[in-house]
């Protein structure tokens, strides 16, 4: 569970980094779709969250936390959609998707455009839990 | 007091010459300094040993630069040892002048693995350290070859100008990360790299063409670099610095022949 304060200083890096108002970091606010983040700006936004709470995150471990170490041929399927299995994680790592709506539609790399600044708080969480620094 | 005091400066070739001066001046300010060498042991000793009597910190670090694995080495023990970094003085470089005509054809690139490799790789290898500590300094060493030609130095002034277009690409890239990237162009400057130049004639040859009609001193390339480590929080980024004695504001010879 993601504490109050975690969340406030995901949502700040996100605001330092991005320019952006405080107002449009809402949690549900989607950081590479609603937030339009750049690589170049997700980088910064860890590297805050790092001197904030101490977590450190490589941009490269966002994918492997979304896809969960499912291997890519049972994540996609054909055509790049996302396969039953690949949605059923997704559904706990990002829980505000919507699997029905999204069978069968969702290409595999879409998938981050889903993630959330509550999703990468809740990362944070995850990760200061297992000891991760 | 120092301007640098609980800094710590990795100065990369600074055995001798203006790495030498940089690492000196540096450790004058306070910084403890990582004095960073290819095959002059005994020359870096010696530097570390002139800090230590001065009541510096310093260590040297063996590595050459042109080596990716050997800059990130070399890197993480200054680290290590020193107990921090946020200083990168990017300085190590060689020559290897003729003319075009009898150049070997991979004279270009033993230069360019040296001088431009050497300040990509410390460079790849700060990055994160500094961005994940909110800040850091970067400053290179390039040439008065960089922005002006002359016979029988063409590899030498292809790399100086790849070091400073570098400098101005990485620093509008790492700006937002809070580290400052800025070169300090040298002119002709007395050290055993210029040697040849000045040992003819007394080197009027060359001196008469500089405005302030003397060869530079390492210790003043060094006191720019000093300056803009300094500047923590400054506001100066993506420059390049010359210390040149008026060299490059030059028209021709500055006077009619």
């Amino acid at each position: 569970m993601t504490s109050e304060a975690t969340l406030t200083a995901v949502r700040q890096s996100v605001v330092e980094a991005l320019g952006v108002p405080a107002d449009d970091v809402r949690p549900e606010a989607t950081i590479f779709g609603d937030l339009a983040a750049e690589s170049i700006d997700l980088l910064d936004i860890l590297f805050r969250v790092e001197r904030k709470l101490g977590v450190k995150i490589k941009a490269a471990d966002l994918s492997e936390y979304v896809q969960g170490g499912i291997p890519d041929e049972q994540f996609g399927e054909e055509g790049g959609t996302v396969s039953a299995v690949g949605l059923a994680h997704l559904k706990t790592v990002m829980p505000q998707i919507d699997e029905a709506a999204l069978a069968g539609k969702l290409q595999a790399e879409r998938v981050i455009t889903l993630f959330t600044v509550q999703n990468l708080a809740d990362m944070v969480t995850a990760r200061a839990g297992a000891g991760v620094r | 007091m120092g301007r640098l005091d609980g800094r710590v400066a990795l100065v990369t070739g600074a055995s001798r010459g203006i790495g030498r001066a940089c690492a000196l001046a540096l450790a004058a300010e306070g910084a403890a300094v990582a004095v960073n060498y290819r095959s002059q042991a005994a020359s870096a000793d010696a530097v570390v040993a002139e800090i230590r009597a001065s009541g510096g910190a310093a260590a040297a670090f063996p590595g050459d630069v042109s080596d990716p694995v050997a800059a990130r080495t070399l890197v993480e023990r200054a680290i290590g040892e020193l107990g921090g970094l946020h200083i990168l003085v990017n300085n190590a470089g060689i020559t290897r002048d003729g003319l075009l005509f009898n150049l070997e054809p991979d004279a270009w690139l033993e230069v360019m693995r040296v001088n431009f490799g050497g300040v990509f790789h410390c460079t790849k290898a700060v990055v994160e350290h500094f961005a994940a500590q909110g800040g850091g300094v970067i400053v290179n060493i390039s040439s008065t070859h960089a922005e002006r030609g002359w016979t029988g130095v063409s590899t030498y002034a292809a790399s100086k100008g790849a070091v400073s277009a570098f400098t101005r690409a990485a620093a509008v890239e790492l700006a937002r990360f809070g580290i400052r990237v800025n070169a300090v162009v040298a002119g002709i400057t007395d050290t055993e790299m210029v040697g040849s130049l000045t040992a003819r004639d007394g080197g009027r040859g060359v001196t008469r063409q500089i405005p302030l009609k003397r060869t530079g001193r390492a210790e003043e390339v060094a006191a720019m670099v000093v300056l803009l480590a300094g500047l923590e929080n400054g506001y100066v980024t993506g420059a390049s610095i010359p210390v040149d004695g008026g060299a490059l504001s030059t028209l021709g010879v500055g006077q009619p022949l």
